[in-house]
């Protein structure tokens, strides 16, 4: 697992931003990186699906795409919802038969199939996840699958993940302006 | 079209899709004009990199799809053997090459398969590039699990 930068960041005529993202190697391409941190503002602090249940689908792709980084950050929106550690432990191989609820553990086959297999037919799926979600919830849900699978992919093939990283709770991504 | 319940105005179904969460769809389209538009990379190369992402993935309205970029149809037709093929220049050798490892086995790209790709771009266009793989990997699974036709 790449582990060491293959990347340089950018170097800074005065002093560095105090945003590590902002001073990271995705700071190659500032309007970019302004462009995606808006787009992943707008996803956890204006969207219609439920934080607790976003944070599901990200942890469930942090453990399979398995990026250190992603696997041992929770957003605190989803902390203060409830999703304590005690249930992302069970985002594992044995969520089937877990104390999950019927919608997360729905969530949690809809990012495996995202991840695996996006072309099946998956129409039991399809079928569960419209019991539990509404249309814009399941766009919302898959367009944040796309790019909590995307970060993770990036900071694995650029040698961004950290050697060791306790769990640690960040603030929820907010929309700059 | 998409087997969703419902969608919204938009003129092709990726974007009656999208906007569905209309100020999401605003900010991701805003995010992948920068990605054609910003200069860094050559947009025929990036065209190359979301066809051969979705030849992987397997979602043929995606395949069939002419993205921003044109590319030669002789190119188009070799894609899917571009090793064997002596149609594609080193740097598009490169290129594809992370394009595949970015798909298929993350942990499996190596520190030479970046190098070899910033052997022929700026650190900034690796990252413009390598955000772009990102993009069309993640909106590729979207399209295909959510049915989306064009």
């Amino acid at each position: 697992m790449a582990t060491s930068p293959r990347l340089a960041p950018p170097t800074f005529s005065g002093p560095p931003p105090a945003d590590p993202a902002q001073r990271g190697v995705l700071a190659h391409q500032p309007a970019l990186l302004r462009a995606f941190l808006r787009c992943y503002g707008t996803l956890w602090s204006h969207g219609v699906l439920d934080a607790a249940t976003k944070e599901v689908a990200r942890i469930r792709n942090a453990r399979v795409t398995d990026c250190r980084y992603c696997r041992n950050v929770r957003f605190a929106v989803a902390r203060d919802a409830g999703l304590d550690e005690s249930q992302v432990a069970r985002i594992d191989e044995g969520f089937a038969d877990s104390s999950l609820s019927e919608r997360h553990k729905t969530v949690i086959r809809w990012a495996d199939a995202f991840l695996v297999e996006p072309c099946g037919r998956h129409e039991e799926l399809r079928a569960a996840l419209l019991r539990e979600l509404d249309a814009a919830e399941i766009v919302e849900l898959t367009a944040g699958l796309a790019l909590f699978m995307g970060f993770s992919k990036i900071a694995v093939v650029l040698g961004q993940e950290p050697e060791d990283m306790p769990t640690t709770v960040i603030p929820t991504p907010v929309r700059p302006e | 079209m998409t087997w969703l319940p419902e969608t919204a105005p938009g003129g092709t179904d990726f974007e009656r899709t999208l906007a569905l969460r209309p100020e999401l769809r605003a900010d991701l389209e805003a995010f992948e004009r920068l990605l054609w538009e910003s200069g860094s990379v050559d947009p025929a190369l990036l065209e190359l990199c979301r066809l051969r992402i979705a030849q992987l993935l397997g979602w043929e309205p995606e395949v069939r799809r002419c993205g921003p970029a044109e590319i030669a149809e002789s190119k188009r037709a070799a894609l899917e053997t571009w090793r064997r093929s002596g149609a594609f220049t080193p740097v598009e050798r490169a290129c594809l090459e992370l394009a595949e490892g970015f798909v298929l086995d993350p942990h499996g790209v190596s520190e030479a398969d970046v190098g070899a790709v910033a052997a022929h771009l700026e650190p900034a266009a690796v990252v413009l590039l390598v955000e772009a793989l990102a993009f069309f990997d993640g909106f590729t699974r979207f399209r295909a699990i959510l049915g989306v036709q064009d």
